[in-house]
C-alpha cells in the first residue's frame, strides 16, 4: 500500500509533471526571461507591439461590431425603464443650456476683443482624427484601449486621445492602422493638470482605480472639491485646457472624479498638437564654441550692447515626450 | 504524383484540426478583449484563456501542449500591452499545476472540475499579484483580480461545455478523415 502510494506520488506530482514535460520548464524559462528583458528595455518589443496591434485590430474590427451592437442593447434595455424621467432631466438640462449658451456667447465676443486689444498671440489650431475603439484590452494592471487608427493616418506617440467628454488617455504604440492608447487610469499613466480656479499645477496619476490621484501638489495648497481639472501643455505633450474632471476628495490624497466613462468609450478623436517651443537668438558673445570644426563663427553683425532679437523658431520638437 | 499531393492535403488537414484547440484559445482570447462592457465597468471580465487552457490541460493536454500555451500567453501580453512574458508565465504557471493535478480531476463530475477550476482560478489571482507587484515594483489593489477571478469562475461550466464538444469531435475526427 504504503509502495502504491509512493509510486502514485511520483508519477503524477509537481516534480513528476516538470521531469514529464521538459518542454514546460524550458517555455517557462523563456517567459521569465522576455519578461526581466521586457521591463529593462521596454522599446525593444515597441514594433513587435505595433505589429502584433495591427493583426490583432484586423480581428477586432469585426469582433468590435456585434460587440457594440450588443453594448447599445444593454444600454436601450436599461433606459427603457427610465424614459419618462430622462425626458424630464433633459428638458430641464436643455433650458439650462440654453441660457448658458447666450452667455457663452457674449463671453467669447468679451475674449476675442480683449485678445485683439492686447494683441495676444492665438493658439495654435489643433487638429484631429476621429477613429473608433475596437477592443478594450482592460486587465488587472493594464488599462489600455485598441483604436482603428495609426501611423496611416499620422497617428504619433504621445498624442492625446478624446471622447466627447473628455481626455481619455494617450498614444503608447502605433502600428501601421491601429494604435494603442494608454488609459488616465492606467499605472503607468502620468499627466500634468490645471486645477481651475486655484490655479495649481499638479501631476495626475494613475493607479489602476477609477479615480486617479493628484501628486506634486505644492505643500500646503487648498482645493475646494469640485473643483476643474484640466490639462496642461507642460511637457509639450498635451493641448492645455482639455477637460479631465472634478476633485473629489480622497482618503490621503485628493482624487480626481474623470468625465469620461472608459468602459463606455466608443468613438474617439486623437489630438495632434505640437507646442510650439520659442527660441531665441543667444546674445553675441555667448555662444558655445562651435566643436564641430574648430572653427570659430563669424561675430554676430549686432552692435555691441543692443538688445537681441527675438526670433521666434519654431522648433518641432519631434514627438511629445511620453511622460 | 495525385496520391502524393492527396496525402499531404489530408496531413495538413490534419494537422490544422489538431491545432484547432490553440486556434479556438486565441479567439477566446480575442474575445475577451471585445469592447462589450458586459459587467458595466463594475469588475473585469472573464480570464477566457485561462479557462481553455485549464480544459485543455486536464482534458486533453496533447492538444494544447506547453508551447502552444506559451503561444497564448504572448499573444495576450502583445495584445493587452502586458509586460511581455507576464501571461505567458502566469498561463504555463496554471498549465503545469493543472497537469500536476490533473490525476484528481480526471473521472470526476463537472461540479468536482468546477471546483478544482476554483482554485486555479485563485491561484492565478494569487501569483499574479505576487509576480505584477515584483514586475511594477508598487503595492497593487489585489480587488480586481479576485472579481475577474470570481466572474471567470461563473462562466466555466458553460463554456466547458462547447470545449467539451470540440473535444469529442477531436477524438474521433482522425479516423474520420483516414476513412
Amino acid at each position: 500500500m504504503a509502495w502504491n502510494r509512493n509510486r502514485r506520488r511520483s508519477t503524477s506530482g509537481s516534480w513528476a509533471v516538470l521531469a514529464q514535460n521538459p518542454a514546460l520548464v524550458i517555455f517557462f524559462l523563456i517567459a521569465l526571461v522576455l519578461l526581466v528583458i521586457g521591463r529593462g528595455q521596454e522599446a525593444l518589443f515597441d514594433d513587435a507591439r505595433g505589429a502584433a496591434n495591427d493583426v490583432s485590430a484586423v480581428f477586432m474590427e469585426v469582433l468590435s461590431v456585434p460587440a457594440s451592437e450588443v453594448n447599445r442593447w444593454i444600454a436601450g434595455l436599461g433606459s427603457l425603464f427610465s424614459t419618462y424621467d430622462e425626458n424630464q432631466k433633459l428638458r430641464q438640462e436643455n433650458a439650462k443650456l440654453r441660457a448658458a449658451q447666450s452667455e457663452l456667447s457674449e463671453l467669447q465676443r468679451k475674449v476675442q476683443r480683449y485678445e485683439g486689444l492686447l494683441k495676444i498671440p492665438t493658439d495654435a489650431p489643433v487638429t484631429a482624427v476621429a477613429a473608433r475603439v475596437i477592443a478594450d484590452t482592460a486587465g488587472p494592471f493594464v488599462r489600455t484601449v485598441l483604436i482603428n487608427a495609426g501611423r496611416a493616418q499620422d497617428v504619433l506617440k504621445g498624442q492625446a486621445v478624446v471622447d466627447d467628454r473628455g481626455l481619455l488617455g494617450r498614444v503608447i504604440a502605433t502600428g501601421n492602422r491601429s494604435s494603442r492608447v494608454l488609459l488616465v487610469t492606467d499605472l503607468n499613466s502620468r499627466i500634468p493638470v490645471l486645477i481651475e480656479g486655484v490655479n495649481l499645477k499638479a501631476i495626475l496619476v494613475g493607479d489602476n482605480t477609477e479615480r486617479p490621484v493628484l501628486e506634486y501638489l505644492p505643500s500646503g495648497s487648498r482645493i475646494v472639491a469640485g473643483a476643474r481639472v484640466v490639462t496642461t501643455s507642460d511637457g509639450a505633450a498635451f493641448p492645455p485646457g482639455i477637460a479631465i474632471g472634478i476633485v473629489a476628495k480622497g482618503e490621503t490624497s485628493p482624487r480626481v472624479k474623470l468625465f469620461t466613462n472608459e468602459g463606455r468609450a466608443d468613438f474617439v478623436r486623437i489630438l495632434k498638437y505640437r507646442a510650439p517651443i520659442d527660441v531665441d537668438e543667444a546674445p553675441s558673445g555667448t555662444e558655445p564654441p562651435d566643436k564641430g570644426d574648430g572653427k570659430a563663427k563669424p561675430a554676430s553683425a549686432q552692435p555691441a550692447g543692443a538688445l537681441p532679437t527675438t526670433n521666434a523658431v519654431h522648433a518641432q520638437p519631434g514627438r511629445p515626450r511620453p511622460l | 504524383m495525385f496520391e502524393v499531393l492527396q496525402i499531404g492535403f489530408f496531413w495538413l488537414l490534419q494537422q490544422l484540426w489538431r491545432a484547432l484547440p490553440l486556434f479556438v484559445t486565441l479567439a477566446m482570447m480575442l474575445v475577451s478583449m471585445a469592447p462589450m462592457n458586459l459587467m458595466q465597468g463594475v469588475v473585469l471580465g472573464p480570464d477566457l484563456a485561462l479557462i481553455a487552457i485549464f480544459f485543455w490541460a486536464i482534458h486533453g493536454p496533447e492538444f494544447l501542449p506547453p508551447w502552444a500555451v506559451f503561444v497564448v500567453g504572448l499573444a495576450q501580453d502583445f495584445a493587452t500591452g502586458s509586460p511581455v512574458g507576464f501571461c505567458a508565465v502566469m498561463y504555463l504557471f496554471a498549465y503545469g499545476f493543472t497537469l500536476s493535478q490533473r490525476v484528481f480531476f480526471r473521472g470526476r463530475t463537472g461540479v468536482g472540475v468546477w471546483l478544482g477550476f476554483a482554485i486555479i482560478a485563485v491561484l492565478m489571482a494569487v501569483g499574479s499579484w505576487v509576480l505584477g507587484t515584483f514586475v511594477y515594483a508598487r503595492w497593487l489593489p489585489p480587488g480586481e483580480l479576485f472579481g475577474q477571478a470570481a466572474v471567470s469562475v461563473i462562466f466555466y461550466p458553460l463554456l466547458a461545455r462547447v470545449l467539451l464538444l470540440l473535444r469529442r469531435a477531436l477524438t474521433t475526427a482522425p479516423e474520420t478523415l483516414r476513412g
